[in-house]
């Protein structure tokens, strides 16, 4: 099991410590608006197994994104709740250039090449780039845009960018890898595509992922395990295993049974009276 | 270039082109127009003629402008990365920023000369005029990051200063050349009403000041020509880099959370504190100033006397006549002036949406228009209108409506087009879209025009009293300044800023209710 709810607040032993990336204990979020306090997400718990992909899906208002910014440290949890990264605080392993970042949308400084683009957060963490250019290179091929390292992000097309913006995080060679709804902007068949480059590009590093998803499909063929949420107050409402053998292939996608887990996650979306 | 825009370019050359041959028939064959419209090729011998004198005013004025445009946008960009790093300090100089931009430039002139020798007065001014719309172009700039390129510098653990040198100052740089853009015309400007104020010997504001009386329409042009075309090319100067800088850097998706200008939240007392300090800073800044130049305080009183000039004292009671009467004059026809402005542009930019054609032919005027220095158009309206109250008035009108319509035309067109489809969708035409959509949805607009343009029309008007008709406000400061009266200079700049800058936050009051 990769990913469970974590009721006992210690681990009960030093060892099983290290093989757990992410650790969220009783971590909330109340955001303060005009209309007074309205609260995102209830105190969860949650553990991510180094090296596990993780999808959380959920409706709109399910709080699946503030847990993400949580993680990289762009919201404080509520009082009472902490959030350990490789037993860290987010702050601190963000600064050591440990944490991998992407956005529903590629978010790229329109006035840099792609080559740029994807050397920016060494530049953020303060790191010579010069010595990077054979790895930006390397990142360049792997997500499949060679001949594009000079061109500007308005020439590209937006399953372009989003690859740049895969690439982006993966330089800095992070242990952990944050993906914000990354191909939530892209077309359905691009974003099969999409699914099936990422989960190669995983398989030859298995990185710790936390996957922010609206797919259904999109988490059953990439996650390890998917965190079901719902909303009002977002919470947690179930945590499925995802049992098929890596690699994956596209054909993954017709098979029978992997309908029947989108199917069985559809229910538990929508509760018990759902017809899937 | 592409076949339509081939043609439209043609369509405006000829169109030009027509317009010249009238002028030049007209000018050169009509009595009215000979003393008016002086025909293109009088005006351009007489310009030959005066060649000398024009390279003398002219390199005086450019040189003038030049050093206050420098100077100004370098105090502008260094304003502008300090506010954007300290917004409580923003909002402190408050005061400072909207009087820089409200006052009517013309009653600093006579105040600089007390304290400054030489092309300084001019250059002051120049600096003086160009700071406000380049600061706040480059603040705007500087503030407007995309929220998801924050968040990703935050993610790797960078902080604001990261964010300035990488993301905010590339960022920003379409809206500094913007700012430039607007700032440059105005530092002509600055550099001409404040050879008004100085009586220095060379620059087109003497050249135009000694050209008045004199009566020769084609040189009276000429200057007004040529001081528009300094101006204008300072236009053109910024138009490319920003133009070519804004197809790189605009945001290829637009994001879905806007950046809020405004510092938000923050303790009411410090809110209220920073707000006590915006209004007191101008008059701590002019304290100082008058303190620390060590100037006579006869010649250069501080805000305490000043006040004092006009509530106590021997010639209090005069002095309250003499000001109440030239605001009795300048008022009235600055207001009027401003309602038919705003008017007259409202409803030539909904008629634009009538019939297209008038805007396309209307709109690159108001474009160049709005840039011209609003003293080039001195020859014009004297020639035209004589010395009279109709001077003041057209003046008045005519700073207001050029950026007025502009304004408008932008808030007629920029109605979504789901409304208008909406409207169409069920046999509505124009007309109905017009009155439907267009026009309420503009009313924003015509508020924002109204509270940009109200400063204007009190200089505009006091230009026109100082140098054509001889009565008001512009009047007063003008002989205050020949008969060396300062009380009264400083009164009067200081009773016209006031009224400036309670014109531009009653409007923006009035804004920010139906905003709401």
């Amino acid at each position: 099991m990769n990913a469970l709810p974590a009721r006992d607040r210690e681990p009960s032993s030093p060892g099983a410590e290290r093989s757990v990336d992410l650790i969220v204990d009783r971590a909330g979020k109340t955001f303060e608006t005009a209309r007074g306090p309205v609260r995102a997400l209830e105190p969860i718990d949650l553990k991510v197994a180094r090296g596990a992909f993780v999808a959380l899906i959920g409706p709109s208002g399910c709080g699946k994104s503030t847990l993400l910014r949580m993680v990289a440290g762009l919201e404080q949890p509520d009082d009472g709740g902490a959030i350990l990264v490789r037993g860290k605080h987010p702050e601190q392993f963000r600064k050591e250039g440990e944490l991998g970042i992407a956005f529903q949308d590629a978010a790229l400084l329109p006035w840099r090449s792609v080559t740029d683009n994807i050397a920016f957060p060494l530049q953020i963490l303060g790191r010579p780039v010069k010595g990077e250019a054979a790895h930006i290179q390397s990142l360049i091929e792997l997500v499949g845009l060679k001949g594009y390292e000079a061109a500007r992000p308005g020439q590209l097309s937006g399953g372009m960018r989003q690859r740049v913006a895969i690439a982006r995080a993966l330089v800095t060679d992070p242990s952990v890898l944050l993906l914000d709804e990354p191909f939530g902007a892209l077309d359905q068949i691009l974003r099969r595509q999409m699914n099936v480059e990422l989960q190669r590009i995983w398989v030859a590093r298995q990185t710790t992922t936390l996957l922010v998803t609206h797919g259904i499909d999109e988490a059953v063929f990439l996650g390890d395990t998917v965190v079901v949420m719902q909303a009002q107050p977002g919470r947690i409402a179930e945590i499925i295993e995802v049992p098929f053998a890596r690699p994956r292939l596209p054909s993954l996608f017709s098979a029978p049974e992997f309908h029947a887990l989108c199917d069985r996650l559809t229910v538990s979306l929508h509760g018990e009276g759902a017809h899937p | 270039m592409t076949a339509p825009a081939y043609r439209e370019n043609a369509r405006i050359l000829f169109g030009t082109l027509v317009a010249l041959a009238v002028w030049e028939l007209l000018g050169a064959y009509t009595s009215w127009g000979v003393a008016m419209f002086p025909a293109p090729t009088r005006i351009l011998a007489q310009a030959f003629a005066d060649r000398e004198l024009y390279a003398l005013h002219g390199l005086a004025t450019l040189q003038t402008s030049v050093s206050g445009f420098v100077i100004g946008v370098s105090v502008a960009v260094f304003a502008a990365l300090v506010f954007c790093r300290l917004p409580g300090l923003e909002l402190a100089f408050r005061g400072v920023n909207i009087t820089l931009f409200a006052m009517p430039a013309i009653v600093i002139g006579p105040l600089l000369v007390l304290f400054l020798k030489g092309d300084w007065p001019q250059i002051v001014l120049a600096a003086l005029m160009v700071y406000f719309p380049a600061m706040s172009a480059t603040l705007l700039g500087l503030r407007t990051v995309d929220p998801r390129l924050a968040d990703l510098v935050a993610a790797y653990g960078g902080g604001e200063g990261v964010l300035m040198r990488h993301v905010r100052l590339r960022g920003a740089l379409p809206d500094l050349f913007a700012g430039f853009r607007v700032a440059a015309p105005l530092a002509v400007l600055g550099a001409v009403l404040g050879e008004f104020g100085s009586g220095t010997r060379w620059g087109f504001g003497a050249f135009l000041l000694s050209a008045l009386p004199q009566g020769n329409p084609a040189r009276l042009w000429g200057i007004g020509l040529a001081a528009s075309a300094i101006a204008l090319a300072g236009y053109a100067l910024f138009l490319l880099p920003a133009r070519r800088l804004s197809a790189s850097s605009t945001a290829v998706t637009l994001a879905a959370v806007q950046p809020s200008a405004r510092p938000k939240g923050g303790a009411s007392t410090r809110r209220i504190l920073l707000a006590l300090v915006a209004v007191a800073l101008p008059f701590l800044i002019w304290w100082l100033g008058v303190t620390l130049s060590h100037v006579s305080p006869i010649i250069a009183p501080g805000p305490g006397r000043t006040v004092m000039f006009l509530i106590e004292g021997r010639h209090a009671a005069a002095a309250r006549a003499a000001l109440g009467h030239a605001l009795g004059q300048t008022l009235p026809i600055a207001l009027l002036g401003l309602l038919a402005g705003l008017a007259f542009a409202f409803m030539l930019a909904a008629l634009s949406l009538l019939a297209p054609a008038l805007a396309r032919g209307l709109l690159p005027v108001a474009l160049v228009a709005q840039n011209m220095p609003l003293v080039a158009v001195v020859p014009f309206v004297v020639l035209v209108f004589g010395r009279g109250t109709a001077s003041s008035v057209f003046m008045a009108v005519l700073v207001v409506f050029f950026p007025a319509y502009v304004l408008l035309h932008q808030g007629f067109t920029s109605v979504p087009k789901a409304a208008s489809d909406l409207v169409a969708a069920y046999g509505g035409g124009r007309w109905k879209q017009l009155v439907h959509i267009a026009v309420p949805y503009s009313i924003g607009h015509l508020i924002a025009a109204a509270r940009l343009v109200a400063p204007q029309a009190l200089l505009g008007v006091m230009v026109a009293e100082w140098l054509v008709t001889g009565v008001g406000l512009g009047n007063l400061l003008n002989i205050s300044r020949g008969g060396l009266d300062y009380d009264m200079i400083w009164a009067g700049a200081l009773v016209s800023i006031l009224i400036s800058v309670a014109a531009y936050e009653g409007v923006g009051l009035i804004e920010r209710r139906i905003a709401r």
